[in-house]
């Protein structure tokens, strides 16, 4: 009996002792999260670039209001059949909160918020642009704000923007028996945007937003003009002219505009 | 040379141990016949000047035959033709009487039936039932490793139970059953095997027979972990109304009569309850009634008829985000979604005969169980309500899960035991059957937060279930030490489910007759229609071989080992036609030793042991699904020992359990299991003082708990749990005042804990990573009693 219990306590101290070292796998941490413009750009100052369409920008301010990041496992290759506005595949990390970013500051912001992940690799990030319910009909946050001017053949179009994603961003239905095949959280969300990053318990998640790929197909010149002196053109709340639709397409590219890095 | 050696003149046969036979009922391991041999000194009168035991059968029986041979009268030896003192050996042989061995029904009682091992606790409540207790679910802590916990369900949810390394989640993985009355439901879509053991009043629970692994071929569906029978009973006679009341506005009152001419198992109880509970949304309402009537059928059968009766109303907190907690979005205390609750209704009658006729021995059983429940639980908020495109646009409209169920059993079970003799040695034979039928009715929808109205069926199933098992047991008495038994069961799973919602989104809706945001479509791709339900059918047989060695008793020491299959049947909704019906099957096995001795001032049972069990599909909490789904196989390895003590003032009983639970292909632990549950239970009781001519009786239990820290999902661990309850009573002739406390050290603990993604403010960016959720722990509670016997003994 003694061997007995001896061997029985071999085995309790060999289950205590596994059972420490032991683990369901993966791991929950915490880190920081921060957005910039890019680096090229000068704080204080105004960023010039160049548009494929021919146009030199010049930003004087450009404001954009992140709500959230996320970052999936999954590789999405096709987005346009999907009604859902969460991807199909494990979140990994998260951002919950937003707040308006100078994209033309280079210098990193935090966010106001935690940021929380599991130590999975990512494949996907997300960013939301909306001021909290995703699926709100009316959202009246501001998500980017712009001024600026922009020359082609010696023609300035002084500009700015004040965009919002609300009533006016939904796109109604042409099917009837599909009513609810455009959903307004799909207009809010920039995604997938490609990535391979690993979350690391102390690093932390910087997105890097260049506004220069927001107006990759404007034609500025199809701004409406709303002040004649000085000259003031603006764009629309809306997508229903060229400039207006595509600043708003810019804003959700997936590509060119949003650089999604982990910092260790 | 002595001319005539001294000679036995009178004899007396020793006296089989009462303590052995005493505990023959609790340790159910067989009682020896042995012999003992002993040297007595007889001086020149005959006289016995002296004995000592020279072939040792164990302390008692060498006390025993010490006590015999004093009682002997000899006549002394001569020499030389006078009479001189000498030395004269003994033998001693030791057969247990004839009633005890086999143990049939003797007066009235049921049989208990024979023990698997050292993993076979038969467990007597007896003094310990002054430990406070909130209801019959935790007695089952009496035996080692279990541990229970409330997962935000609410006062009239299951408990969760754990054991031997198993989440049992609310009992679906053990088979459960209350006088023979299975409890677990076969069919309930939050789980499987679903157990509310709420509607037993743990006063009228006289013992327990936890059985921790498929051993016993009598075990049937569900007994993957083990198996627990409730034994129902009362001691005191008479009429008793006890009345309670404590804190978060608790009150209860309970009423049980046992006829004072009549046995223990014939009894019945009443009681109806309420309390606020401990924080926000914790309000509850319960009645319950149980009921028992044994009788004799002349000589050698008696019967009983039982029934009980249950309903309850409750609210529930549900689990809250921890996070939420830190931010004081939500107290600790508090409700992430104050819809939560549900209501839950059980009656059962139950008639049972066992008789004797010759060397066998006959049981039939019938029952017949009506239950119905309703549970509304929200475990992520906001998360889950997809927009699809055949729907009208709508947010998150909310995850409260409905769910309805309403079932009705019907069932059998009988066997019948041949007892016979061969080579000297004593067998049995016992063949079986279980016969149960289930129609059971569930319906889950998503209630709308705003609206309270539902948006969603996610499940409308009407299922026809059927098991019938048949099962053979042998008893095989290789020698008086070494007993096997084993057998081997199969059962028959049949079931036959209407899936009144099978289809739930087209692929390709016409515009002309647009489907819309009906859950159940009777369309397919362009319109095409089709019924929206669908009919499955399917039956599959399980064998299961279940065998177990029993060496000894070799000075109160049992050595056993045991080998068993298991199987859990699938919930309906995984039922598809004509296909191989999906099971769990098991693989158990275990190793013990176990030690029991009588000493003059107390007694003592010890078991050790170790075991491992396989799980070829194991199930998983889903907090998406709300219920327990498929998972990939489990194995569990571990060690519990425990041991119990009785003596004339004190009761005392204690366990540790260690156990790994990991999955097979990856090796990584199975969350949400403890590695370490330590468990105490301890009472003492005696007279105090004299008060006009009756004694005062004082008893003071104490009962504590200690889980370790439980895996939790994305390698963490939960917070480790440390209660602490205790009770004192007086007790003078017909009053008893008692007061209770649980969590006595106040602690403020999370009894629950879960890693998982919700989104519980949906105004808010989605929390879309998992995070660490809880259900709060009740804080430190005080409870009052007086209660008052008349007519009878208390």
């Amino acid at each position: 009996m003694k061997r007995s219990l001896d061997n029985g306590m071999l085995l309790a101290v060999a289950v205590v002792a596994a059972s420490c070292n032991a683990s369901t796998g993966g791991e929950l941490i915490e880190f920081d999260a921060f957005a910039a413009g890019p680096e090229a750009a000068s704080g204080g100052e105004a960023y010039v670039f160049e548009s494929p369409r021919g146009y030199t920008v010049t930003l004087r301010r450009a404001v954009l209001h992140v709500g959230a990041v996320y970052l999936n496992k999954s590789v999405q290759t096709s987005v346009g059949a999907d009604t859902s506005c969460y991807l199909a595949g494990q979140y990994v990390a998260e951002v919950p909160g937003g707040f308006d970013v100078d994209v033309l500051e280079p210098t990193l912001q935090p966010f106001p918020v935690q940021g929380f992940a599991t130590t999975d690799r990512a494949k996907t990030a997300e960013i939301w642009l909306s001021g909290g319910d995703i699926d709100a009909e009316t959202d009246p946050t501001v998500v980017a704000s712009v001024e600026g001017e922009a020359t082609k053949d010696g023609e300035t179009f002084p500009f700015d923007a004040t965009i919002t994603i609300s009533e006016s961003r939904v796109i109604p239905s042409t099917d009837p028996s599909q009513p609810g095949v455009n959903p307004i959280c799909k207009q809010r969300i920039v995604t997938p945007i490609a990535v391979d990053l690993k979350p690391t318990d102390g690093g932390s998640l910087v997105v890097r937003i260049d506004p220069a790929g927001w107006f990759s197909n404007v034609e500025f010149d199809e701004l409406e003009l709303v002040d004649d002196d000085p000259p003031l053109y603006r764009f629309r709340d809306d997508s229903l002219d060229q400039p207006s639709r595509n600043l708003f397409n810019g804003l959700r590219a997936n590509s060119g505009v949003y650089d999604v890095r982990w910092d260790e | 040379m002595l001319d005539q050696p001294a000679r036995v003149l009178t004899r007396v046969e020793p006296e089989y141990p009462a303590a052995r036979l005493a505990d023959e009922h609790h340790s159910e391991a067989p009682l020896p016949e042995l012999d003992v041999e002993v040297e007595v000194t007889l001086d020149e009168a005959g006289r016995v000047t002296s004995a000592r035991v020279l072939a040792s059968g164990g302390k008692d029986f060498d006390e025993e035959a010490l006590k015999a041979v004093r009682t002997f009268t000899f006549a002394p030896a001569i020499k030389d033709g006078k009479p001189v003192a000498s030395r004269f050996h003994v033998p001693l042989h030791f057969e247990p009487p004839p009633h005890a061995e086999p143990q049939f029904v003797d007066v009235v009682g049921k049989r208990a039936p024979p023990s698997r091992g050292a993993g076979d606790y038969r467990i007597d409540v007896g003094k310990l039932d002054i430990v406070p207790r909130r209801n019959a679910a935790d007695l089952l802590k009496l035996a080692p490793s279990v541990f229970l916990l409330k997962d935000g369900g609410g006062e009239g949810h299951a408990e969760r139970v754990y054991l031997r390394g198993f989440d049992a989640r609310e009992g679906q993985d053990i088979e459960f059953s209350v006088g023979g009355v299975p409890i677990n439901e076969a069919g309930n879509f939050h789980g499987n095997g679903y157990a509310d053991l709420n509607f037993i009043i743990p006063e009228l629970v006289t013992r327990l027979r936890v059985l921790e692994g498929p051993f016993d071929p009598r075990q049937g569906n569900f007994a993957v972990a083990g198996s627990a029978e409730y034994e129902l009973g009362l001691e005191s006679r008479g009429l008793t109304a006890k009345a309670t009341y404590g804190s978060f506005n608790t009150a209860r009152l309970l009423l049980l009569w046992g006829p004072a001419e009549q046995s223990t198992r014939t009894f019945a109880g009443a009681e109806i309850f309420r309390s606020d509970g401990f924080g926000d949304n914790r309000e509850s309402w319960r009645a319950r009634a149980m009921g028992q009537y044994e009788g004799r059928l002349g000589s050698d059968a008696s019967f009983r008829l039982s029934t009980s009766a249950y309903a309850t109303q409750y609210e529930s907190a549900g689990l809250l985000r921890v996070d939420d907690v830190e931010s004081k979005k939500v107290d600790f205390f508090g409700t992430s979604d104050p819809n939560q609750g549900g209501s839950s209704a059980r009656f059962h009658v139950s008639a049972d005969i066992e008789a004797k006729s010759g060397e066998t021995f006959y049981g039939v059983q019938a029952f017949g169980i009506y239950r119905s429940s309703s549970l509304r639980e929200n475990f992520t908020g906001f998360l889950l309500d997809e927009q699809l495109a055949r729907q009208q646009p709508h947010g998150q409209r909310g995850d409260l899960i409905d769910l309805s169920t309403t079932a009705g059993t019907f069932g059998l079970r009988g066997y019948g035991r041949h007892g016979f003799e061969l080579l000297g040695m004593k067998h049995e034979v016992e063949l079986g059957m279980f016969a149960r039928g289930d129609m059971v009715s569930a319906l889950q929808q998503r209630v709308g937060a705003q609206t309270h109205d539902p948006y969603l069926t996610e499940a409308d199933l009407d299922s026809k279930l059927a098991d019938l098992g048949l099962y053979a047991d042998a008893t095989i008495r290789f020698a008086p030490w070494l007993i096997v038994r084993g057998g081997l069961r199969a059962d028959l799973f049949a079931f036959d489910v209407e899936d009144n919602c099978a289809v739930k989104d087209v692929s390709a809706p016409t515009p002309d007759d647009p489907p819309g945001d009906a859950s159940c479509l009777s369309q397919q791709r362009f319109g095409e229609h089709r019924e929206p339900n669908q009919h499955s059918t399917t039956a599959t047989i399980k064998p299961l071989p279940r065998v177990s060695a029993q060496l000894g008793p070799f000075g109160g020491f049992s050595f056993s080992l045991a080998y068993g299959q298991g199987v859990r049947s699938v919930d309906p909704s995984y039922v598809t036609q004509s296909a191989t019906t999906p099971f769990a099957s098991i693989d158990s096995g275990e190793a013990g030793v176990s030690f029991a001795r009588s000493f003059d001032v107390a007694s003592l049972a010890v078991q050790s042991v170790f075991f491992v069990t396989h799980v070829d599909r194991d199930q998983i909490f889903s907090e998406t699904e709300g219920r327990a789904t498929l998972a990939e196989g489990t194995t569990r390895t571990g060690w519990s020992g425990s041991a119990r003590s009785k003596g004339d003032f004190f009761d005392v009983s204690a366990s540790v359990t260690l156990v790994q639970s990991r999955f097979d292909d990856t090796g990584l632990l199975v969350p949400y299991v403890p590695d370490v549950v330590v468990r105490h239970d301890g009472a003492l009781f005696h007279d105090l003082f004299p008060l006009a001519g009756s004694p005062v009786t004082g008893k003071l239990g104490i009962g504590a708990s200690f889980v370790g820290a439980r895996a939790l999902p994305y390698g963490q661990r939960s917070d480790t749990i440390f209660l602490l309850d205790a009770a004192a009573s007086l007790g003078w002739r017909f009053l008893e005042l008692e007061i209770a406390g649980t969590n006595l050290a106040n602690l403020e603990y999370r009894q629950a804990e879960f890693n998982y993604v919700s989104d519980f403010d949906p105004n808010t960016p989605a929390t879309l990573v998992p995070a660490r959720h809880f259900a709060a722990g009740q804080p430190i509670g005080i409870f009052g009693s007086i209660s008052g016997t008349l007519g009878g003994e208390r």
